[in-house]
């Protein structure tokens, strides 16, 4: 029998801190969907994922109404698009992308992920055609998400890409002037990429994943949150011991409830459970905000030293929880920090306090990297570029999974305000600090070698 | 579940509490010659109800049993105490026992709300196995754990039990048990074909 404090303090996990299951997302395989003829690939991706993902919304919907807990985004994800597109051109990846957007769209799925080049070592001729169709392709559908992954700790970091990707995510922006560059918020670039993330926009189907899997991801700052301040409202001598504790217990929670209706969902839909990812996943919800934490572990402005630790200890407290809930924990699994998904984040950044240097320092020791960061428009390629390399060297020297995500604003100088309306309300564009200094370095490109780590054999 | 001696009754101990009435109610029972099989104890508001199977190797009538029991009470009424004899088949759980759920409702307290709340519940046959209900301020708490036939439907059942609270001015919220298991409870939340101690009868009071 339960006992009724167990009962109590779910239901103020789930009701009064507004639980949910972040996304459930379903990675499917579709290199089978190869083809020579560009028409015949779109055929047999649309028909894959119609047939595959069919039931994902209703079984996720049932299963979330049977525990009370919604389940808020239902995801795809495929293998690497790249795959599919050997020995294709540009207008097969445009194809392919409408037949993915318009096959997640009768699914009724609000993104699908994979479209994905891995280009670590070298980039092959269908990896340069999806890196160069991104620009057409994120403005031109709605739910396609790209991912490149330009470096690894076996690989080193591969400074041509790198160059590249600077370039690309310039005319991403430019190609989606009207809103703001905001095409630039569907790609992500990687070093060491993980082959089972259920988040957006990074998320892609690995390969040795098998046929198909149900990963799931489930947030909750507003939940850790919640918990520290009561925590901390009950009083007595507390240290950081005691606060890394508390968000531990509850990150075990969070992931229960996540495995639990993962399980479930993978079990009616026929398809292996694979992961359950628990990130703290801010969004701009009042009270869903990962700098709402580092605020309540009193560092009174993000941006202001101890912001480092405090995000260290965050994002290895949930970890540790995450671990012992369960025995399949993937993905990313850590603190996020996207910049404009988080008001409290975007509203340090706002005010000045939280620059990019010490955005740079904080993806150290946090799951994903420099996130839906909004950025001078004219920021030269080459400096983007640097950017990434910086973020990709913390990935790599650390052997942990580093990204950038960031959004060139067309027009927008640093400390201008941008709406990007909808969801992702509004955002404020960082400075770049010494723009334009680092052309030389990039203009070498080929590969900063794998680190002596690497070397493990 | 089988009893200690072949003649078994079911009784219900009524009192103030305090220290000491499990012990004065063992000792009327063992002066019988009896075993205590199984018991179950609440304390609420202070005071103490307890209800157990007690077996006796001789028969006896229920009110003889219920006398005796009276009498190790340390003034005259401080023990009610109910008797009526054991069916032991009606502790056998059926093959496969329904699944629980975890009914919570929470609002302003008025006269007549579990009522209204158990009415409905019982006229879809569906069993009430554990239930908890508090005054906070003005506010109340309803935590019940019910048994739900397969026949209904979840999602029609939560319809229903929404109409009701709204009409009534409260909350309510039917979820299946496996999600306070899961977040609470270091084991694995429990699967339809996987019989459990706790459906096995009143062996496994613990949980």
């Amino acid at each position: 029998m339960l006992r009724t404090e167990e009962i109590l303090s779910t239901i103020q996990m789930l009701h009064a801190e507004h639980l949910d299951v972040r996304t459930v997302t379903l990675a499917l395989n579709v290199d089978d969907c190869a083809a020579s003829g560009m028409d015949a690939v779109c055929r047999k991706l649309r028909q894959k994922i119609l047939t595959r993902s069919g039931r994902l919304v209703e079984v996720c919907d049932r299963i979330g109404g049977k525990y009370g807990i919604p389940v808020t985004n239902k995801r795809l994800a495929i293998s690497p698009v790249s795959h599919i597109l050997a020995g294709h051109g540009h207008a097969a990846a445009v194809a392919v992308a409408k037949a993915l957007d318009s096959a997640a769209e009768a699914c009724k799925v609000d993104l699908v992920g994979g479209f994905t080049a891995l280009v670590h070592k070298g980039i092959t001729a269908a990896d340069a055609v999806v890196m160069n169709s991104l620009p057409e392709v994120l403005s031109t559908t709605v739910r396609v998400c790209a991912s490149v992954n330009v470096a690894s700790r076996k690989a080193g970091i591969n400074m041509d890409a790198v160059a590249q990707m600077g370039g690309i995510i310039l005319r991403i922006a430019e190609a989606t002037a009207e809103q703001k560059g905001f095409g630039c918020a569907k790609l992500v670039v990687f070093a060491n990429i993980p082959e089972d993330n259920p988040f957006m926009a990074g998320a892609y189907m690995g390969a040795g994943e098998g046929d198909a899997a149900v990963n799931i991801g489930v947030s909750g700052p507003g939940v850790v949150g919640s918990a520290l301040r009561r925590r901390l409202q009950i009083g007595g001598r507390l240290t950081l011991n005691d606060l890394a504790e508390e968000i531990k217990i509850t990150s075990f929670r969070v992931t229960r409830v996540g495995e639990l209706i993962g399980r479930e969902v993978a079990a009616e839909l026929g398809v292996p459970f694979g992961i359950v990812d628990l990130s703290l996943a801010p969004t701009p919800a009042v009270g869903d905000s990962v700098g709402e934490i580092i605020k309540t572990l009193g560092i009174e402005r993000i941006g202001a030293p101890g912001s480092t630790a405090a995000l260290a200890m965050l994002n290895d407290a949930v970890k540790k929880g995450g671990a012992f809930a369960s025995s399949s924990v993937g993905g990313l699994s850590g603190a996020f920090i996207p910049v404009s998904e988080d008001a409290a984040l975007a509203a340090a950044v706002a005010d000045g306090d939280l620059v990019l240097e010490k955005l740079e320092a904080m993806t150290a020791v946090c799951s994903v990297g420099l996130d839906m960061i909004a950025i001078p428009g004219d920021t030269p390629a080459e400096t983007v570029a640097a950017i990434i390399a910086d973020e990709m060297a913390i990935g790599v020297m650390n052997d942990k999974t580093t990204g950038v995500r960031l959004i060139p604003v067309p027009g927008a100088k640093a400390g201008d305000k941008v709406e990007f309306g909808g969801l992702f309300g509004s955002a404020s564009v960082i400075d770049i600090r010494c723009k334009g200094a680092s052309s030389g370095f990039v203009g070498f490109g080929g590969r900063i070698p794998a680190p002596i780590q690497s070397l493990g054999n | 579940m089988t009893t200690r001696f072949p003649h078994a009754y079911v009784v219900n101990v009524l009192s103030n509490d305090h220290p000491g009435i499990v012990a004065s109610v063992g000792k009327a029972v063992e002066a019988l010659g009896g075993n205590i099989d199984a018991c179950s104890e609440t304390v609420l508001g202070g005071y103490f109800s307890l209800v157990m199977i007690v077996s006796l190797p001789k028969s006896t009538e229920p009110a003889a049993l219920v006398k005796a029991i009276e009498a190790s009470g340390d003034s005259v009424a401080a023990y009610q105490v109910l008797a009526r004899c054991f069916e032991a088949e009606r502790a056998a759980q059926p093959a496969q026992p329904p699944e629980r759920f975890v009914i919570t409702a929470f609002g302003a307290d008025k006269p007549g709300i579990l009522l209204k709340f158990s009415q409905y519940l019982a006229g879809k046959d569906i069993n009430i196995v554990d239930l908890y209900g508090n005054r906070q301020g003005s506010d109340f708490v309803l935590i019940s754990q019910v048994e739900i036939p397969p026949r209904w439907d979840i999602a029609m059942l939560q319809t229903d039990l929404d109409e009701l609270a709204r009409a009534e001015g409260f909350t309510v919220r039917l979820q299946h048990e496996n999600i306070f298991v899961a977040t609470n409870q270091l084991r694995l939340s429990l699967s339809r074909s996987e019989p459990t101690a706790q459906s096995r009868g009143i062996d496994g009071l613990t949980d």
